[in-house]
């Protein structure tokens, strides 16, 4: 199991790097948004570890979205999908391997994301290393509720309109828990962070078990 | 294949009419209850008589969407088109009750609180469900082959019961504005007037009735549905 997970993670990381669309659409929207949101709200207001931490955490949310869908459009693209998934095991590895791979995918987006974030908004961080144990776990807890939900939705027309509204309101406790964690991490509540920090690894835990529960089922 | 492949019960169809007439009565009984027995709330007057109609709706919203949920088991478990049916008419008489359960508690913030809507966690996580189940029919909707656009569904169905307890536990988890739960209190007994506890449970028992009439008016619709579905096939 575990090496069928890695052989489609890896070929997914492969054909990311020789054609890295996900990743430079997701960094970018990051970009935009950050850029907008001073603008919007002026600089002062953006600067405020809560608005700053949730607009993150939205922009990463729809990253995760874009990053997602892009990566089952290539399997679709290439006719791989039915290949991958009339394997023995080939729909627990397809769920687990884009979990593993999205997951990379989005450490390295959020890394971007979040060093441009605090290098435009001039951020002051108060706990860099529960800083970074907040992202990692938000960026754990991300993707498997994104890829179940990408793999219901395939193939239906209107697709682009319904992941979002499929995923984001079951994405509502993560995104609280990693907002409210990275706001606690800027503004040194330590405890706060680590306890944000727990919920998310728990979030990040059930789902995976879910999705490894139900994909196998839904997937076509 | 040129009949039906799926069983068609008689027993839905024999009892709807004494389930319909029953909901009705108890609907009346429970009204008269809420409007002239129970006594006059000392803090809120006669306004805090809208909780016969608020709480009854959200209990069937909860209800409705736990239905969806076992349903969806039953659906990927056994492929029987009979759960498929009770998914789909569970998840539109939710959606129906969430969407009356939130315009029943604006109407109650407004005098209350001052507000026709805050942003508070209990309201929030229930415009978020109502949101959600509104996915599921539109997920239901742009699916075309039967079997596979009832596997999709049921896969949500699924994830979606998530925000139920979310929803039902927000007062408890986060600062609210939104009262504490009033009868099923860990604390112990209902904080309530025993004649409003009687009103009230009274109004459960009625929109329970009502659910179930729709419930049984609508796995019937679907179920013949179904059925021309596969004679064709």
């Amino acid at each position: 199991m575990i090496d069928r997970v890695a052989l489609v993670a890896t070929r997914e990381l492969r054909a990311e790097r020789r054609q890295p669309d996900g990743v430079v659409a997701a960094v970018t929207f990051i970009a935009v948004l950050v850029l907008l949101e001073s603008l919007v709200v002026g600089p002062q207001i953006a600067r405020d570890a809560d608005v700053a931490s949730a607009l993150f955490w939205l922009a990463l949310a729809f990253a995760t979205i874009l990053a997602t869908m892009r990566s089952f459009d290539r399997e679709l693209e290439d006719d791989a999908l039915e290949g991958l998934v009339a394997l023995p095991g080939g729909r627990d590895a397809l769920f687990g391997g884009k979990v593993l791979s999205l997951t990379i995918v989005l450490l390295l987006v959020a890394a971007i994301g979040g060093l441009l974030s605090l290098v435009l908004l001039d951020l002051p961080v108060a706990l860099p290393i529960h800083l970074i144990v907040v992202v990692l776990l938000g960026v754990l807890a991300l993707p498997p509720i994104v890829v179940v939900d990408v793999v219901l939705a395939l193939r239906l027309r209107a697709r682009a309109a319904l992941v979002p509204i499929l995923a984001l309101p079951v994405l509502v406790p993560q995104l609280v828990a990693a907002t409210r964690g990275t706001s606690a991490a800027l503004s040194g509540d330590a405890v706060g962070a680590l306890s944000w920090a727990g919920l998310l690894f728990a979030f990040a835990v059930v789902y995976t078990v879910i999705g490894l529960t139900i994909v196998p089922a839904a997937i076509e | 294949m040129t009949e039906t492949t799926i069983p068609r019960g008689n027993t839905l169809p024999r009892i709807r009419p004494w389930l319909g007439i029953a909901a009705a009565a108890s609907f009346v009984v429970a009204s008269v209850m809420a409007l002239f027995w129970a006594p006059t709330d000392a803090v809120q007057g006669d306004v805090y008589r809208i909780l016969y109609v608020h709480v009854p709706l959200a209990w069937l919203a909860y209800l409705a969407f736990v239905i969806v949920f076992l349903a969806s088991v039953g659906w990927l478990w056994t492929k029987r088109p009979f759960f498929d049916a009770v998914a789909v008419a569970s998840a539109e008489i939710g959606v129906l009750f969430t969407g009356l359960f939130l315009v029943a508690g604006s109407i109650w913030a407004k005098p209350t609180w001052g507000v026709w809507w805050t942003w508070e966690p209990r309201l929030v996580t229930t415009a978020i469900m109502f949101v959600m189940y509104v996915g599921y029919l539109l997920l239901r909707g742009l699916s075309t082959d039967f079997s596979r656009r009832a596997t999709r569904a049921a896969a949500f169905g699924i994830i979606a019961v998530i925000d139920v307890p979310i929803v039902h536990l927000s007062v408890l988890w986060a600062n609210s504005l939104h009262q504490l739960p009033t009868v099923l209190r860990a604390a112990g007994s209902p904080a309530l007037d025993s004649s409003m506890l009687l009103t009230l449970m009274v109004s459960l028992f009625a929109y329970t009735l009502i659910y179930t009439y729709f419930m049984t008016s609508r796995v019937s619709l679907e179920r013949a549905r179904q059925g021309r579905l596969w004679t064709r096939i």
